[in-house]
């Protein structure tokens, strides 16, 4: 079974048709891109899957439970992990701060304990700290932990989303725009960032970008969406070939 | 006996009141998103101005104990006279209370807060000049009329068919100027977006002054209404319509000029609709008509859904 | 200090907690006043007019008291959990002129029920202390229990939620925070801490009537909090301490005193936009006089 189905997905605002009829299947391990123009409804996939935006019609399936209805929360807590493609983070936090916010579902503890302050509290405590350092590390960003979250750099501001959503510890993160703002020099970090992190937490990655280079060179398929609506999938080589793709890009970009 | 008409009658002239209040708390809210918490008391000195003006004279209690204008207008002027005066007070208002913290970038939030202080300072300020006591607005100023007419078997107070008729006018006013003029549409533009409007070169300080001084002038004039027919009760008379404004705001959907209206209009009816032996309970009426339309329709009857786009 | 206008203030400062919370979550909730009205009903009822609770000495027992306080606690928590699920769906100012609307129907309501005693309210509410001294060190005694635990619930995982919230509810249910639960505790810890210190000032003013929580009170007590600032819970008692005693310090100024006041909330806002009390402020406090910084739940800098 497909770890991520979207059967037949419909999204409607107002008028507008954001996403008509859409099909995909992301497997276990695998990184999944999307593709498209401005507008094409990428975005749009992103809320419905994370559970921010309802669909009209059609269904999201996780590991073939469907996730209709459910609250943000709680698809984030059966795994779903996602960045912004405008960045929201805790803009007073700080970036460890942030992080800690990321651990959220694993941070529980006694509210007995927590008002005391009993040992195992504190030692509970010192362990979320050293797994947001740690993460924090990963991403670089360590000398900057105390630092406040909106004070960064462009692309620190979006690898401290990264580091965020993965300390709920996902097993599909989605990715929106992460190359975004970043340098070229960033860029091309990022492409072997995003491997190693799915290969150390085993993740399943579903991105969207713009920047071309960076996901033929990076994702196992990709999906091409123009209009809210699938124009193509297929690996990397097949959708370059796709002379709907080709299409889509010249005559938006002509 | 209270015939039908009457009641609709009471119901129509509180509810103009309401609205013309909640008017003016639109128009601010439309161009910067917060609400004036100052606007009850720019009524209140509206209501104040308009006693001067028709040659009331200021009781004992306060600084200007015994003050009397030289001379005395007839009402139909002295109104409007107070309207720009309460006009005045509102862009004074803007100036300490609002743009300060629009100067610094500051959360629009303060604005409920510095605002109510500036509306703190005026009330006390009235309370300092001319003390608590009670003015009211003799009929008299208004001529040879009659106490009440007799329209269709009902007996409707002559002062309630003035408020209606003036209350009237000021809305078909502001409609007129809100759909038919360049700085009205401009207005509109900066409601349904700050920024695109800005880009398109409208300046919006200046329509920011343009909405203050429209809503101080409605809630002068509309000040010196109640206080023709009800009375002036002192400095604070204006907090419980300034209470009420806020509600028939929220119901109406905020940011909504016929919403307001409508606003105004459900409660000042639904008020007028509480039989004699449960008066007590009238403000509870309109409140708890106000909590069920939020809880149906969380923007209000006319307002626009919040959306958060991602 | 006169201890009449201290216990006043440590009120003052008790109320401006209970506005904190929710604001602090990011919601703009004003029922404050109502809850403290229901509190100080609760007490001057149950004190007035159930004489098992009137115990022997010559002072009202504070056993009753504390009783009083469960029975008030009990009531507004259950009142703000029905009440939360429904109007916390509300945002910004909408929440804010809902609850307005609750604080309204509820004071009207009591002014027109014959058992709340009408407009003219409870009078002879028994004296649990013989002193305002005794009242003062009672309520300091549990402002600095309200406090801590403030204080230990910002440094914790829900207070970080809490603040998560606030700078952004949709980023913060995508890292699987219960936004509406979150809320919702907000708010009923809101109105218990209301609704306790209405018990409190019931037997201090010795009377209560239903004029004790109005809209006034919603607008003042949301002044404490700007003013003293909403990120940190040493702000709200800070603004609650100060706005409250402001008025009677300036007694000697006379009929300006309410004038100066009014220039106070005005003014305040412009120089400190985000209250007086900041995290930011603390920890310079704290690296001036040389203590070891501990870890808050707000941008802390080592
Ligand atoms: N909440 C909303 N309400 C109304 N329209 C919306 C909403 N969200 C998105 N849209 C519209 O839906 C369409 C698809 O938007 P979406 O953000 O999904 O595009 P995208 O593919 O992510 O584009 P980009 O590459 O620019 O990010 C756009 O026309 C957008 O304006
Ligand atoms: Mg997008």
């Amino acid at each position: 079974m497909s770890l991520l189905q979207v059967e037949n997905l419909g999204v409607r605002f107002g008028g507008l048709q954001a996403l008509k009829s859409v099909d995909l299947e992301v497997q276990q391990g695998e990184i999944f891109g999307l593709l498209g123009p401005n507008g094409a409804g990428k975005t749009t996939l992103f809320n419905v899957i994370s559970g921010l935006t309802a669909a009209s019609s059609g269904s999201v399936r996780w590991r073939g439970a469907c996730l209709d209805g459910l609250s943000s929360h709680r698809i984030a807590r059966l795994g779903i992990a996602r960045t912004f493609q405008n960045l929201r983070l805790f803009s007073s936090m700080s970036c460890l701060e942030n992080v800690l916010v990321g651990l959220h579902q694993h941070g529980r503890q006694p509210s007995l304990a927590a008002l005391l302050q009993t040992h195992s509290f504190r030692r509970r405590e010192a362990q979320l700290h050293q797994q947001a350092l740690e993460l924090l590390a990963l991403f670089q960003l360590e000398a900057s932990s105390h630092q406040n979250a909106a004070s960064l750099s462009y692309g620190d501001r979006r690898r401290l989303e990264m580091a965020r959503a993965l300390a709920s510890r996902p097993q599909l993160l989605l990715l929106d725009e992460p190359a975004a703002g970043m340098n070229p020099a960033e860029k091309d970090e990022l492409q072997e960032l995003i491997r190693r992190i799915r290969n150390k937490f085993k993740l399943t990655v579903l991105i969207i970008e713009h920047h071309v280079p960076l996901m033929l060179g990076l994702c196992d398929r990709l999906a091409v969406l123009n209009f809210g609506q699938r124009i193509a999938l297929g690996s990397p080589e097949q959708v370059r070939r796709d002379p709907a793709v080709i299409e889509a890009y010249l005559g938006v970009g002509a | 006996m209270e015939t039908l008409l009457q009641v609709l009658f009471n119901g129509l002239s509180v509810g103009a009141v309401y609205a013309l209040f909640a008017l003016g708390y639109t128009l601010v809210f439309s161009v910067l998103g917060v609400i004036n918490f100052a606007h009850g008391a720019i009524f209140t000195l509206g209501a104040y101005f308009t006693y001067l003006l028709i040659g009331g004279a200021v009781g004992a209690n306060g600084l200007l104990a015994g003050l009397q204008l030289p001379f005395a207008l007839p009402f139909w002027l002295a109104l409007p006279l107070a309207g720009v005066a309460a006009a005045a007070l509102a862009l004074m208002v803007e100036r300490i209370a609002f743009r300060p913290l629009r100067d610094r970038g500051s959360d629009p939030l303060l604005a409920l807060i510095t605002s109510l202080g500036a509306g703190v300072i005026l009330v006390n300020l009235i309370q300092l000049l001319v003390g608590a006591e009670s003015y009211s607005i003799p009929v008299g100023t208004l001529g040879s009329l009659p106490a009440a007419l007799s329209i269709a078997g009902a007996k409707v107070r002559s002062v309630q068919v003035i408020l209606l008729a003036i209350a009237g006018l000021l809305l078909a006013a502001l409609s007129l100027w809100i759909d038919g003029s360049r700085s009205g549409k401009a207005l509109q533009a900066v409601s349904e977006d700050p920024i695109t409007a800005q880009l398109l070169g409208i300046n919006s300080t200046r329509m920011i002054q343009i909405a203050f001084g429209i809503s101080g002038f409605l809630a002068g004039m509309t000040g010196g209404l109640v206080g023709l027919s009800v009375s002036i009760a002192g400095p604070y008379f204006g907090i419980g319509y300034g209470l009420k404004g806020l509600g028939v705001l929220v119901l109406g959907g905020l940011g909504s000029v016929p919403g307001a209206v409508l606003g105004g209009l459900i409660i000042g009816l639904a008020e007028a609709c509480v039989p004699a032996d449960l008066s007590g309970y009238k403000d509870a009426v309109s409140f708890g008509l106000l909590f069920l339309v939020l809880l149906i329709r969380p923007q209000g009857l006319l307002g626009r859904p919040q959306s958060s786009k991602v | 200090m006169d201890a009449g206008l201290l216990e006043q203030m440590l009120l003052g400062a008790l109320l401006g907690l209970s506005v904190y919370l929710p604001l602090r979550c990011g919601q703009l909730s004003l029922a404050t006043p109502g809850f403290f009205a229901i509190g100080g009903t609760v007490a001057a009822l149950l004190s007035t007019r159930e004489p098992a609770l009137a115990g022997s000495g010559s002072t009202y027992p504070i056993t009753s008291v504390l009783l009083e306080m469960a029975i008030a606690a009990m009531l507004t928590g259950v009142l703000a959990m029905g009440l939360g699920r429904v109007v916390l769906r509300l945002r910004g100012i909408y929440l804010a002129i809902a609850t307005i609307a609750l604080v309204e129907i509820l004071r009207v309501v009591t002014l027109n029920l014959e058992f709340t005693g009408g407009a003219l309210g409870i009078f002879g509410i028994p004296q649990p202390f013989d002193s305002a001294a005794g009242y003062a060190s009672f309520t300091l005694a549990l402002l600095a229990l309200i406090c801590w635990l403030c204080d230990r619930l910002e440094k914790t995982r829900p207070g970080r939620a809490m603040a998560a919230i606030r700078d952004d509810d949709l980023a913060a249910a995508s890292q699987g925070i219960n936004t509406a639960d979150t809320k919702l505790l907000a708010f009923v810890l809101s109105a218990l801490v209301a609704g306790i210190t209405g018990v409190v000032a019931a037997h201090f003013f010795n009377s209560w009537n239903a004029k004790l929580g109005n809209f006034d009170a919603s607008i003042t007590t949301l002044a404490f909090v700007v003013f003293g600032g909403s990120r940190t819970w040493l702000g709200p008692v800070f603004g609650g301490l100060l706005l409250t005693a402001l008025p009677e310090l300036l007694r000697p100024v006379g009929d300006l005193r309410l004038i100066v006041f009014g220039v106070v909330i005005l003014v305040g806002p412009l120089f400190f936009p985000q209250g007086v009390v900041t995290p930011e402020l603390l920890k310079t406090l704290k690296r001036r006089i040389r203590l070891p910084p501990t870890p808050t739940a707000q941008g802390g800098k080592p």
